[in-house]
C-alpha cells in the first residue's frame, strides 16, 4: 500500500463515516423548540384515571375536543400539543428503549392501520420512564421500560407485546403540555414568600403524613396512591429535625407538636444501651448515623422549649463523643450484642456526627462536645498534598459544610471554607444550565447527560450550599465570590419550586390532597419518602434564616 | 540489513510493546467489571502486538510476518471501534440534543486516546511494510 492509496482509503472511511453520522443524526433527531404543529393529544382523567383521550389535527376541532367528558366535577382535561417527531429504527426493544429521553418523549406506534399514542403522561402514570437492564456484568440504562410500555400498548390495540414490537412501526416524539406541572419558576421568582411558602407546604406535608405513634407515613407514591411498607429510622429522625426547626423558625405550634411526636417516637421506641451510652437504632448493630440525627433533632426540640429531650441529648453526645478517634475520625458501628465498637466508615455519618456535636454544644455548653466537633471538622476536610485528584473528586457529603457553618463563630476552620467553597465550585460545574438542557432542568445537579436529574441530590448539596455561603458572607469573601454562589444557589431552589407539589400533576394523582406540599424524586419518580422534603425544604429553611428571617413578612 | 531498517524495526517493536502494555493495564487493570465485548478485542489486539515487539526486538526471522499480522488486526479493529464509538455519540447526540460541553469533551477524548494507537501506529506500520517489500532485495 502506498501513501496516496492509503491516503485515499482514509478519505473514504472518513467520508462514509461522516455520511452514516449525519444520516443518523437527522434522522433520530427531534427539534423541541418548534412551534407545535400538532396533532394535538387531548386526555380527560379523572382520580388520575385516564378516562377519555381524542387525537385532532387542527385548532377548530382543539376547542370542542372532549368538551362533556371534561365536564364532570374532578375532571380535568390536558393537551400535549406534539411539536415534532422521528423514527425508530428496527424492531428491537433495545432501541426504543435507547431512542426516549426520559421525562420529555413519547412513544407513537402505528399497527395494523391502528395508532396510538403513549404520551409523557402516559409514561410517567406507568412510571415507565427510565428502566436500568443488565448486559453482561454491565448496567445499561434505558429511556423508558420497553417490556413495560409495549404490554400497556399491546392491551390497548388487542394485540400480543411481541407481536406488536415485530409489525409496529415506532416513532417518538416531543411535546408541550397545557399541564401546570412542573410550574414555571426562575430564580427571580425566589422570594421570601415563596420560599416560605415552600417550607410550610413541605412541613404539612410530613405533619399531615404522621401516623398516631408519631411515625410517618414512610414514602408515598403519587401515581397509584399507594404507600411503602418498609420504614427507615435515620430519616424518621432526619425528618423530626427538619419539622422541629421549621417549627422554631416560623414559630409553628402545629408543627412543633408533630416534632415532638416524632421525636418521643424515636426516644421511647428506638433508643438502645451502647455500653454506658444510650443510642439510638434497632437490632444487634447500631450506626452512629441515626444516633447523631436523632441528636440533631432533639436539640432542636430542646430550642423548642421541650426539655424532656435535654437528657437523651446529652446522652447521645456522650455516645458519639466516644465513638470519635483520636484522629478525628468515628467508629461508625457499635454492635449492641458484643457491646463493642466496630471502627469501619461509611458516607455521611463522620459529617453527621460532627454536626449533631456541634448542635449540641449550644445546649450542654460542654466544650468537649465543642472540641470533638472541630476534631471532626478538621478530619473532614483534611485532602493530601500528595494526591493531586484530591481537588477533583467528590462525593455527594453535605454535612461537613453544615458542620463548618455551626462552628464558624466559635471555632472558625478557613481551610474547612476553602473545602466547601472547591466543592461549590464542582457542583456549578454539574448543575444543568438552559440552554442547552431542558428549562425545566434549569438549576438542578446532573446525573449524567441522558438521566432526568434528581431532587434530593440537588437539594442536599443546597444545604450545604447554603452553609457555605453563610460563612462567605461572615468570613468577608470578596462579593463577587458570594454573588456567583448566591446565583447557583437561587437557581437550583427554582428547580426544587418547580417540582414541588403544590399541587402537582393532579391529573394524574388519585390522592393529591396527601401528597400537597410532598418533593418527589424527579421529574419521573413521583414518589415521595420523608427525606425528599426533610432535605428540599430544609435547605429552604436555612436561606429563609440566612436571607429573611429578620425581614418583616 | 540497514541500519536505518533496523532502528526502524526497533522503534516498531517499541512502541507495539508499549501499545500492547497501555491496553493490558488499561482494560484488565483499571477497567471494571470484566465484560468479554472489550475484553475478547483488547487481549487479541494487546496479543498479537505483544507477538510482533518480541518478534521485532529479537530480530527473529517470523518478525515481519507478526508485524504485518498485528498491524492489520489493530486496524481493522481500531477503525471499528472508532467508527462505532463516533456513530455512538451522534446517534446519542441526535437523541438527547445538546446534552453539553462534558459529554462532548468525554467523548472527543476517547476517540483522541484510541486514534494514536488503534490507527496511526499499524498505519505506519503497514505502510513501512509495504515500501520494504517494493524494495529489491540482496
Amino acid at each position: 500500500m502506498t501513501w496516496r492509496t492509503f491516503l485515499r482509503l482514509l478519505a473514504i472511511w472518513i467520508g462514509c463515516l461522516v455520511f452514516c453520522a449525519l444520516s443518523i443524526f437527522f434522522s433520530v433527531r427531534i427539534d423541541r423548540s418548534r412551534v407545535a404543529p400538532g396533532p394535538y393529544v387531548v386526555t380527560v382523567w379523572e382520580r388520575g384515571q385516564r378516562s377519555a383521550r381524542q387525537v385532532v389535527n387542527g385548532e377548530q376541532e382543539l376547542t370542542h375536543a372532549l368538551e362533556a367528558e371534561s365536564a364532570p366535577r374532578g375532571a380535568q382535561r390536558i393537551v400535549e400539543r406534539i411539536v415534532d417527531s422521528a423514527p425508530i429504527f428496527g424492531h428491537s426493544w433495545l432501541m426504543i428503549g435507547l431512542s426516549m429521553v426520559p421525562g420529555q418523549d413519547g412513544l407513537f406506534v402505528e399497527f395494523d392501520g391502528r395508532t396510538r399514542y403513549m404520551t409523557p403522561d402516559d409514561l410517567r402514570k406507568l412510571e415507565a420512564y427510565e428502566h436500568t437492564i443488565p448486559i453482561g456484568p454491565l448496567s445499561l440504562i434505558l429511556g423508558i421500560d420497553v417490556s413495560r410500555v409495549l404490554g400497556a400498548l399491546a392491551r390497548e390495540l388487542a394485540t400480543d407485546p411481541d407481536e406488536l414490537l415485530r409489525r409496529g412501526r415506532f416513532r417518538r416524539f416531543a411535546v408541550v403540555s397545557d399541564a401546570p406541572y412542573p410550574r414555571k419558576v426562575s430564580e427571580l421568582e425566589i422570594t421570601a414568600a415563596t420560599v416560605k411558602d415552600s417550607i410550610q407546604g413541605a412541613a404539612r406535608y410530613l405533619v399531615r403524613n404522621q401516623q398516631h405513634d408519631g411515625s410517618f407515613r414512610y414514602e408515598l407514591n403519587a401515581m397509584s396512591g399507594g404507600e411503602s411498607e418498609v420504614y427507615n429510622y435515620p430519616r424518621h429522625a432526619g425528618a423530626t429535625y427538619f419539622l422541629a426547626r421549621t417549627a422554631n423558625q416560623l414559630r409553628d405550634e402545629r408543627v412543633l407538636r408533630a416534632a415532638e411526636r416524632a421525636g418521643s417516637f424515636m426516644k421511647d421506641r428506638t433508643t438502645l444501651q451502647c455500653g454506658s451510652h444510650a443510642c439510638v437504632g434497632t437490632g444487634d448493630r447500631v450506626d452512629i448515623g441515626s444516633s447523631s440525627l436523632a441528636l440533631l433533632a432533639y436539640v432542636e426540640l430542646l430550642e423548642g422549649g421541650l426539655e424532656a429531650f435535654r437528657a437523651p441529648a446529652l446522652q447521645l453526645a456522650a455516645f458519639l463523643r466516644s465513638q470519635q478517634r483520636p484522629d478525628g475520625e468515628f467508629k461508625h458501628f457499635y454492635n449492641v450484642a458484643e457491646q463493642r465498637a466496630i471502627d469501619a466508615q461509611v458516607e455521611y455519618y463522620t459529617g453527621e456526627a460532627t454536626f449533631a456535636l456541634s448542635r449540641v454544644q449550644r445546649v450542654s455548653r460542654d466544650p468537649n462536645d465543642l472540641e470533638a466537633a472541630r476534631r471532626g471538622l478538621s478530619f473532614l476536610v483534611a485532602r493530601s498534598p500528595w494526591f493531586l485528584g484530591s481537588h477533583y473528586f467528590w462525593g455527594a457529603e453535605h454535612w461537613t459544610c453544615q458542620a463548618l457553618a455551626d462552628l464558624w463563630q466559635r471555632a472558625p476552620d478557613r481551610v474547612a471554607l476553602q473545602f466547601c467553597l472547591d466543592w461549590q465550585a464542582v457542583n456549578r460545574n454539574l448543575q444543568f444550565e438552559a440552554p442547552p438542557a431542558p428549562t425545566t432542568h434549569d438549576g438542578s445537579i446532573s446525573r449524567g447527560p441522558f438521566m432526568a436529574p434528581r431532587l434530593t441530590p440537588t437539594a442536599s448539596r443546597l444545604e450545604a450550599a447554603v452553609a457555605t455561603l453563610e460563612v462567605a458572607y461572615a468570613a468577608g469573601l470578596p462579593p463577587a465570590q458570594i454573588d456567583v454562589l448566591e446565583h447557583q444557589v437561587k437557581r437550583a431552589f427554582a428547580f426544587l419550586l418547580r417540582y414541588q407539589f403544590s399541587p402537582g400533576p393532579t391529573h394524574l394523582m388519585p390522592k393529591p390532597r396527601a401528597l400537597e406540599g410532598g418533593f418527589p424524586g424527579s421529574s419521573i419518580d413521583l414518589h415521595v419518602r420523608i427525606d425528599y422534603p426533610q432535605h428540599a425544604a430544609g435547605a429552604l429553611l436555612r436561606y429563609w434564616e440566612l436571607a429573611y428571617a429578620g425581614e418583616p413578612h | 540489513m540497514t541500519g536505518n531498517e533496523s532502528r526502524v524495526r526497533v522503534a516498531f517493536g517499541v512502541l507495539n510493546a508499549l501499545s500492547a502494555s497501555v491496553l493490558l493495564v488499561g482494560v484488565f487493570g483499571v477497567v471494571q467489571p470484566r465484560f468479554w465485548a472489550l475484553d475478547a478485542p483488547a487481549a487479541i489486539i494487546a496479543l498479537v502486538e505483544l507477538v510482533s515487539a518480541v518478534g521485532l526486538l529479537a530480530k527473529l526471522p517470523w518478525a515481519e510476518r507478526a508485524l504485518s499480522i498485528a498491524a492489520w488486526v489493530t486496524f481493522v479493529l481500531g477503525m471499528l471501534i472508532v467508527s462505532l464509538v463516533l456513530l455512538t455519540i451522534t446517534f446519542l447526540r441526535g437523541i438527547h440534543g445538546d446534552y453539553g460541553l462534558a459529554a462532548l469533551a468525554v467523548s472527543s477524548l476517547i476517540i483522541a486516546l484510541l486514534v494514536p494507537y488503534t490507527v496511526v501506529l499499524p498505519a505506519l506500520e503497514l505502510l513501512w511494510l509495504k515500501r520494504r517489500r517494493a524494495e529489491p532485495r540482496p
